[in-house]
């Protein structure tokens, strides 16, 4: 009996101390606890904000922690962080470091580094710690809003006040426009209050009633007018239906248009033959000029023929003169 | 006017000499649990013993217990958490809440009603049936026989309960986030890491061990004090129990605020 709830006790203490040790140690492990641990130092003109444990992260990731905090001899504040091997690539000589203080949390440092291939970060080095605060980012950029809120608010303060004070422009023109309508519903009309004598009004009344008759007779004018525009148009219906018709004998199938197009059409068909034969008369003169050329010499060698004869008969007669002289017809 | 103020004074001795008595017998019996003398073989065997009433006895219950407790506080917490868009905050939650605090306070309530008070009865009786009598007349440390290895077992078994009960109320979350976030066991492994800070476990493990000393220790103590009466048993076994409650809320109280300094 002893031996077996020895062995009992003995199987729980062992199962459960190793699920714990092992629970422990993975967290230990994981949290980088038996790596090795690089400390840096950075320093900055103030400790605000400031605190032993904050966190130091990189692109959002914790990489490590503010182991301490010193003031020297300088009045510089020197902040000691310790950077696990494993995270000690983002460490390098160019890395800037700043206090984030953002508007809900709490603050950290942020490691900027832009070339992770760069030169380590020697721990020799004590690079300066800046500050971004978006507190007073968004205080400054929220100042010229709330200076004009301040400016509105003032406004309407100034348009309540007017309206509360008594002798403010708001009731001065409530007062006015109440004994407006009091002065209206003493009087039987507006006009009356306007003019202000009643006989006027009278005449003025008078005065539009006539106008009345007038613009009567004048309606009944132009109903007369508006009967002979009626008429007109039965007159100018007609002569558009003449003008149809013209249309329609001048512009149809059948009309005047067409048959002196079909007409012109024919006539240029002669002119173009008429063309064609006055180019033949043409060339038929230009020819004839030619031939008449031609007759010209011919003349002058017959005259000169005939000439030739002449004095050949002549030179004959003087040789032989027994006969009268003879007469020689040309052709 | 000076009858009143002696009177206040009377009252307060009156509370603080017990509360004097009792810080001066935890010294004793601390003292002693680094002496080599109390580790005989009957100690142990009286450890061993009561480790087992204590601890294994009641394994199947508490697991069952911490089964319930975990669904119902995973359920509750994981429902608020995405209702209030606050998964962020999750793994604070389980590790802050119901790892460091909840954890240790029901295993806490459940050792002191079942063990402490059994302890307070046991020793009770042993002082009116005149058995401590007996021992020491035959010259055996009560401090070493019986008190030390009732207090060890009740610190070791804090510890080891309330380790279980948290790996069950964790392994359970991970199935409930499975099921109402989709999270894979990766996923939920990172969010625990992420929040979880060994300073953290250190606190709860020694908050345990402070649990686990007090609530044995009380009880030896207020059992001592029982008379030779058996009417007295009840009266020693009422003042344990309110006594080991009232040390359950100091102890409480003193860690969340070394926690949170």
């Amino acid at each position: 009996m002893t031996q077996r709830i020895e062995f009992k006790v003995g199987l729980f203490i062992t199962i459960t101390s190793f699920l714990i040790m092992a629970s422990i140690g993975y967290v230990a492990y994981k949290k980088g606890m038996f790596s090795k641990v690089y400390t840096y130092t950075l320093s900055s003109h103030t400790g605000e904000n400031l605190t032993e444990g904050m966190p130091v992260a990189v692109w959002g990731f914790t990489i490590g922690r503010v182991s301490s905090l010193e003031l020297n001899d300088q009045g510089t504040v020197l902040i000691r962080i310790k950077i696990p091997e494993r995270h000690i690539r983002m460490i390098r000589a160019d890395s800037k470091f700043v206090l984030d203080k953002p508007l809900i949390g709490s603050p950290r440092i942020l490691v900027k580094t832009t070339n992770l291939n760069g030169l380590p970060l020697s721990p020799l080095t004590i690079p300066e710690l800046t500050e971004s605060n978006d507190i007073n980012e968004i205080i400054k950029r929220a100042q010229p809003i709330i200076d004009k809120a301040d400016r509105i608010m003032a406004n309407i303060e100034g348009i309540t006040a007017n309206l509360a004070d008594p002798k403010g422009d708001v009731n001065r023109i409530l007062r006015d426009a109440e004994a407006l309508v009091a002065r209206f519903s003493k009087r039987d009309s507006l006009l009356e209050m306007v003019v202000g004598d009643p006989e006027s009004v009278k005449s003025i009344h008078e005065s539009l009633k006539k106008l009345r008759d007038i613009t009567a007779r004048a309606d009944g004018i132009l109903q007369r007018v508006d009967g002979m525009a009626v008429k007109a148009d039965g007159i100018l219906q007609r002569v558009d239906g003449m003008a149809g018709k013209t249309d329609e004998e001048l512009y149809g199938r059948d009309g005047v248009l067409p048959q002196f197009r079909n007409i012109l059409r024919d006539l240029l068909a002669k002119l173009a033959k008429i063309d064609a034969t006055f180019d033949n008369i043409n060339k038929i003169s230009t020819e004839a000029a030619d031939s008449t050329k031609d007759l010209k010499a011919l003349r002058n060698e017959l005259d000169e023929t005939i000439q030739t004869i002449r004095d050949l008969a002549d030179e004959i007669e003087r040789m032989i003169p027994f006969k009268t002289k003879p007469e020689i017809k040309l052709p | 006017m000076i009858t009143t103020i002696e009177n206040i004074g009377k009252a307060f001795l009156s509370k603080i000499l017990p509360l004097r008595g009792t810080l001066q017998f935890a010294t004793r019996v601390f003292l002693n649990i680094f002496d080599r003398r109390t580790y005989n073989s009957a100690s142990r065997m009286v450890f061993i013993h009561q480790f087992y009433f204590t601890s294994v006895q009641i394994l199947p219950l508490f697991l069952f217990v911490a089964v319930i407790f975990g669904s119902l506080i995973n359920g509750m917490a994981f429902q608020v958490v995405k209702n209030l868009g606050l998964s962020d905050y999750l793994g604070r939650l389980l590790m802050g809440f119901v790892v460091t605090e909840l954890s240790p306070f029901v295993t806490v309530l459940l050792i002191a009603l079942r063990s402490s008070s059994a302890i307070n009865a046991e020793i009770a009786v042993m002082k009116v049936s005149r058995e401590l009598n007996t021992l020491e007349s035959f010259r055996i440390d009560l401090i070493h026989y019986l008190f030390i290895p009732r207090i060890l077992n009740g610190m070791l078994s804090m510890v080891l309960l309330t380790s279980l009960f948290a790996l069950v109320v964790l392994s359970i979350g991970l199935l409930v986030s499975s099921l109402v976030f989709g999270t894979s066991v990766d996923a939920y492994i990172d969010t625990l890491l992420h929040s979880a800070d060994v300073l953290d476990i250190v606190i709860l493990l020694i908050k345990c061990a402070a649990f686990g000393f007090f609530i044995t220790l009380i009880p030896i103590r207020l059992g001592l004090n029982a008379s030779q009466e058996l009417t007295s048993i009840p009266v020693a076994v009422l003042n344990g129990m309110v006594k080991v409650f009232l040390a359950i809320v100091t102890i409480e109280a003193l860690s969340s605020i070394l926690r949170f300094i």
